[in-house]
């Protein structure tokens, strides 16, 4: 009887070990964070990936782009080698993205929801890390957009705010796409670059409705990133150098299915044909620093100055990279890193 | 959901148990076990164990040229219990159970073509460190995960090797759904690599 009960016994325990090992993490020593932790908020489970040195519990947010795409999309090597030695950087699955999983209908994805997530991400890091804790938040591309209506919420849980590329007016860039094609085609014909591809995309813009039009705002989205490929391929931007190694870190069948699922219900909810914080970002107080690439063809570099202009911070910063398109993290590098730590130690 | 189906999987068990007292072959006699690789290789890797249970057995016996050409065909009941998880990541950890319906064929020499529909799958994430946030609350959540229903479909080829201990081994491809996860459904595929084993067939 004794063996019958001891053997379940035996059974629960191991089985209660190894669940109990997969549910810790591998590191807090705060100089050299490596650890992922979930956030459980609304009924979603989002990663979030703590990489670096947290001895001064700086922690940088970052959000990623698409919408629907994944967090340690970012961790190439200049972010482990130098921004990562200067504060904890916390790449963050956001909600129906990357590994986060959960159980919700459509009306569970929305930017204010997807808002609130980040502020319950930064409670998440004050409970593990400690109340003095402090945050950056980065937002990249659609985490522009993101980033902006996270601190029209709540600013005062960041020290400042750093958009690169970002699309904090998802409505202007559909007639933005227009005005930087024409400009850029032009300048590019002129100096013998590709005249075939340019020619081709002065006659998409030549074709499009002037309002917006969902099947020709995908045209001139797929174009704007074929354009910076022959940017590329001719000198005129570097190349974009993405060495993060996240082949392995994401099950991309089910990444890709998830994020293009969240991507379709935001602009299913007008992401891009009603969405605009431009006349909200004088609200935004806190400094702010705006990366842009001085050829980013998927969200133009007029959105610099737009946001520049209009951000009602005291102290701000405009950095357009002379050779970047969309992606000036991975095309400057070094100088980006540069920026990134210079603001950061200026308002720690 | 998950009531639902854990009442499901019970019945089926009772099902097979029933079967077993019908017949004159004793449960073991019908019943192989297997165990094999599971996974994509990439991301995803583990380890499924399960058992097959013969319900039908038609033989089918053609002339042809060379002589007779003899197939066996079964439908056998299947059940399914397996470990998954990605090496390189802490986010995708699951333990998953499935059980349905195979129809196999092998033919003279042993070849066999196989398709497995499993509408009855349970798969269980295990997440790591998690912090549910309510409001300002912030708790840790004990054994984190989140339960999917997970039916699947399962194609592949085997080998029998009559009369042994170890009756065949099996490659399949297996392709599962997750529901509901997030709005919707997630896909994966998994190929299955494994060997089947019975203890009664030691001649």
């Amino acid at each position: 009887m004794r063996k019958i009960i001891c053997i379940p016994l035996r059974t629960v325990f191991i089985l209660v070990t190894l669940l109990s090992f997969f549910s810790c993490s591998n590191n807090d020593d705060l100089s050299d964070l490596n650890a992922t932790i979930m956030v459980r908020h609304k009924n979603a489970d989002m990663p979030a990936y703590i990489y670096g040195n947290g001895s001064e519990k700086v922690f940088l947010i970052t959000l990623h782009g698409g919408p629907g795409s994944i967090g340690l999309g970012f961790r190439n090597s200049t972010f482990k080698n130098k921004i990562e030695k200067a504060c904890a950087v916390v790449y963050f699955d956001q909600r129906g993205s990357g590994m986060s999983q959960g159980s919700y209908s459509e009306n569970g994805i929305s930017i204010d929801i997807m808002a609130e997530d980040v502020l319950a991400l930064v409670k998440v890091l004050k409970h593990k890390y400690g109340s003095d804790s402090r945050f950056f938040l980065m937002g990249h591309s659609w985490g522009g957009c993101l980033g902006t209506a996270t601190l029209l919420k709540n600013q005062n849980e960041f020290l400042g705010w750093i958009e690169i590329d970002g699309m904090h007016n998802p409505k202007g860039m559909y007639s933005r796409y227009i005005e930087n094609f024409e400009l850029i085609a032009n300048q590019q014909i002129n100096e013998g670059n590709s005249i075939d591809f340019w020619e081709s995309t002065l006659n998409l813009i030549n074709t499009v409705p002037l309002i917006y039009d969902e099947s020709a705002f995908f045209d001139m989205n797929n174009k704007a990133f074929n354009a910076e490929v022959k940017l590329g391929r001719d000198g005129v931007i570097n190349k974009p150098r993405n060495d993060s190694d996240v082949l392995f870190e994401y099950n991309f069948i089910t990444a890709l299915s998830t994020g293009g699922n969240t991507q379709a219900i935001l602009i299913d909810q007008g992401l891009l044909e009603t969405v605009t914080y431009t006349n909200r970002l004088s609200e935004i107080t806190i400094p702010s620093l705006i990366l842009w690439g001085k050829y980013d063809m998927v969200l133009p570099v007029s959105f610099a100055q737009e946001a520049y202009d209009n951000l009602g911070s005291s102290s701000k910063e405009l950095v357009l990279f002379e050779d970047s398109g969309h992606e000036p993290m991975f095309s400057e590098a070094d100088l980006f890193a540069e920026k990134v730590i210079q603001f950061i130690d200026e308002n720690k | 959901m998950n009531k639902c189906i854990f009442v499901f999987l019970l019945l089926l068990t009772l099902c097979i148990n029933a079967q077993e007292q019908r017949t004159t072959l004793s449960f073991l006699d019908r019943t192989e076990f297997k165990i094999g690789y599971s996974g994509n290789v990439i991301w995803n890797n583990g380890l499924t164990f399960g058992a097959e249970y013969l319900w039908k057995e038609k033989v089918k016996i053609k002339d042809r040229k060379r002589g007779k050409r003899t197939n066996t065909h079964q439908f056998l009941f299947n059940s399914t219990l397996g470990f998954t998880t990605n090496f390189s990541s802490k986010t995708d950890t699951g333990l998953f159970t499935n059980f349905g319906l195979t129809w196999r064929r092998t033919n003279k020499k042993g070849k066999q073509f196989s398709i497995a529909f499993n509408p009855l799958g349970y798969y269980r994430s295990f997440l790591p460190e998690t912090y549910e946030v309510k409001g300002n609350d912030v708790k840790k959540v004990f054994l984190p995960g989140r339960g999917y229903y997970a039916p699947s479909l399962s194609i592949g080829l085997g080998r029998l090797r009559k009369g042994k201990t170890l009756t065949g081994r099996y490659f399949n491809i297996n392709f599962m759904l997750r529901t509901p996860y997030n709005t919707g459904t997630v896909p994966s595929v998994s190929l299955q690599y494994g060997f089947r084993f019975n203890f009664k067939k030691k001649k």
